[in-house]
């Protein structure tokens, strides 16, 4: 398909379908079926926000809430003086920076290997590794690998079985790829050896689809859970969202005990729920591009 | 006779020694991917070799291939188990239906933001219906029970206003369609992204050439805009075929997570769930990797097959 360069993203041209201007009925219609599902988007997260302010008094006489007359922030007191849910921040942390930086280093180096032109025995390994997208051994065999490997219960479990993302090191070889062929010649001309090449010339020029590659391994690992459940039983190594899974799952075995005039179980559940997803919220907004931007060079060019 | 093949064969190892060493540092590279796909890869595919053993974690999976062999035992036993074919049905019925309803959410509301003038609010708006995609079904199967669960805002508000209550968690059907709707929620934004970029791509000389020949705005999304986007439609529509089978493992165990009600976890029961309750109950080891390996061989089938079908109907496929 068409190579396009990543400044110029056939997004980033609005309003191309038809030179007709217009405002007509249809757009109204358009605008109330896109205004209605973002609203259905939005609400649970308004929903959420006020039952996790509502003082108990005013939650007991109407839980159907959608408005508070007076506010609490109790909830978010307990939840910030919870040790499980800051042990599991304190883990997910750990995913995220160290994990994420893991998997950036070796999906890069594996993406720029494949993206350069010939060499030996690239097309075996390009097979190699397009056949695991395509068949998989399934959970049994890959549950005994990690328990022989001695990954349970530790914090490994979660972060080295993801060193590479196929879908990911595809991006960033497309990327490689898209870059021209003149740089490298020219460098190795002016006496630069591969190391140089890849780290001084290729890098520096693949800064974008870097940050692209790097958030969406960023989310992931910040939305870490499955591992974690499967393999470890440790309490101590929870992430995040398996504190919060357990919060709402066992309720009454995972909520500290409260001050039930002050604050009760759904004002913890919802401000817990709250905790996990602001990060996400406040950087969400300006990150889209980036992640957009990501998921339409790897369609157009793949 | 001879020689010139000696010589041939001299000739290549010497290439080949060129090329390894012309090659090293791309080589050097590659070599911790080959090794991680080997062990997280290869080795566990290596594995479905338990599923024809009566597997023993003593001998391990070469001791229990050689020693413990029973061929098709296992797949037998598995078939004749009738949980098994109960959740064989759910999965493809889930797994199929969440394809056609993501397809037609992510292409609708495509044309949806593709079509608005407004500006500003489609940025707005796309912010708004990308976000939910990158939540883990943790966090929305939360949002979702704490909406609509029996003490949820909605059913509160049903009941305080003299309506009868609806019962999403409690109900099979109900509780297979909030399956869907949840996953229209969390993904139909972000899914539509690749169809507002190619929808974007598609030449302006259409559309102007339509209005010239007095073409409705209806009509040049039926003739133009819709045809445009068909290759990347079958694309990815061929890439999730594959996925018919796995219909959901994240957001079915987190959103059955609570509930108690057998009936409605035997409706969203899946293969993928399956395998995993095998897991924790102790079943023994060749039935739950059987049954995984059915479902690798018949998404593996699926794939192939749908590939070749869009090939004779003249699409470009994927392999």
């Amino acid at each position: 398909m068409a190579k396009v360069k990543i400044e110029k993203l056939p997004l980033a041209k609005k309003d191309k379908p038809g030179p007709s201007h217009k405002f007509g009925r249809m757009d109204v219609v358009l605008f109330i079926i896109l205004l209605v599902f973002a609203l259905l988007i939005i609400f649970p997260f308004y929903y959420l926000f006020i039952v996790s302010i509502t003082p108990p008094d005013i939650y007991m006489n109407n839980p159907a809430v959608i408005w508070t007359p007076r506010v609490t922030f109790e909830a978010y007191k307990g939840v910030f003086e919870d040790r499980n849910i800051w042990n599991g921040f304190g883990i997910t942390c750990i995913l995220l920076f160290g994990g994420t930086a893991y998997q950036i280093f070796f999906t890069t180096i594996t993406g720029y290997a494949l993206s350069r032109s010939k060499w030996f025995g690239k097309n075996f390994v390009m097979n190699m590794i397009l056949v695991t997208m395509f068949f998989g051994g399934g959970l049994i065999p890959y549950y005994i690998l990690i328990k022989s490997l001695g990954m349970t219960n530790t914090i490994w479990v979660m972060i080295i079985p993801g060193a590479i993302d196929t879908f990911n090191m595809l991006l960033m070889r497309n990327y490689f790829a898209s870059l021209p062929k003149e740089l490298e010649e020219s460098a190795r001309i002016d006496g630069a050896n591969d190391v140089q090449i890849f780290v001084k010339i290729f890098l520096p020029l693949s800064l974008p689809m870097l940050a692209t590659v790097g958030l969406f391994f960023a989310v992931g690992n910040w939305n870490s859970w499955y591992n974690g459940m499967l393999f470890n039983s440790d309490y101590s190594i929870r992430t995040l969202q398996q504190v919060l899974q357990d919060i709402i799952t066992e309720p009454s075995a995972n909520i500290p005990i409260l001050n039930p005039e002050r604050v009760n179980e759904e004002n913890f559940k919802t401000a817990a729920i709250f905790f996990t997803i602001i990060p996400m919220m406040m950087f969400y907004p300006f990150l889209q591009r980036y992640f957009v931007k990501g998921i339409v060079v790897g369609a157009i060019k793949g | 006779m001879e020689k010139i093949l000696i010589s041939k064969k001299q000739g290549f190892f010497y290439s080949l020694k060129k090329r390894v060493v012309s090659s090293r540092f791309l080589i050097m590279m590659i070599i911790p991917a080959i090794i991680y796909y080997a062990v997280f890869c290869y080795i566990p595919m290596y594995g479905v070799l338990i599923a024809f053993t009566d597997y023993n974690s003593y001998l391990g999976i070469m001791g229990s291939v050689s020693q413990n062999w029973v061929g098709f035992q296992n797949f037998q036993e598995i078939f004749r188990y009738p949980h098994f074919w109960d959740t064989f049905k759910n999965t493809i019925f889930i797994g199929s239906l969440k394809i056609v309803i993501s397809f037609i959410s992510a292409v609708l509301m495509a044309l949806i933001i593709n079509e608005l003038r407004m500006r500003f609010f489609k940025k707005f708006a796309q912010i708004v219906v990308t976000f939910p995609h990158f939540l883990s079904w943790v966090v929305v199967a939360s949002l979702f029970i704490m909406i609509l669960d029996n003490t949820g805002v909605l059913n509160n508000f049903l009941s305080k206003n003299g309506m009868e209550p609806v019962h999403f968690f409690a109900d099979p059907h109900l509780f297979r369609t909030l399956l869907f709707s949840s996953d229209v929620w969390k993904e139909a934004g972000w899914s539509s992204i690749i169809y507002i970029a190619t929808m974007a791509g598609i030449s302006t000389d259409l559309y102007e050439a339509a209005d010239i020949d007095g073409a409705t705005r209806l009509q040049k999304i039926w003739h133009i805009t819709l045809p445009g986007i068909k290759p990347t439609a079958i694309l990815l529509l061929i890439m999730s075929v594959g996925g018919v089978l796995s219909a959901g493992f994240d957001q079915i165990f987190n959103m059955t997570s609570r509930l108690t009600n057998p009936d409605v976890i035997d409706a969203v029961n899946i293969i993928d769930t399956l395998v995993y309750q095998f897991l924790q109950t102790g079943m023994p080891e060749g039935q739950s990797t059987a049954i995984g390996l059915f479902k690798s061989v018949i998404g593996f089938a699926l794939v192939i097959t749908t590939d070749r079908i869009a090939k004779l109907c003249g699409e470009r496929g994927i392999i």
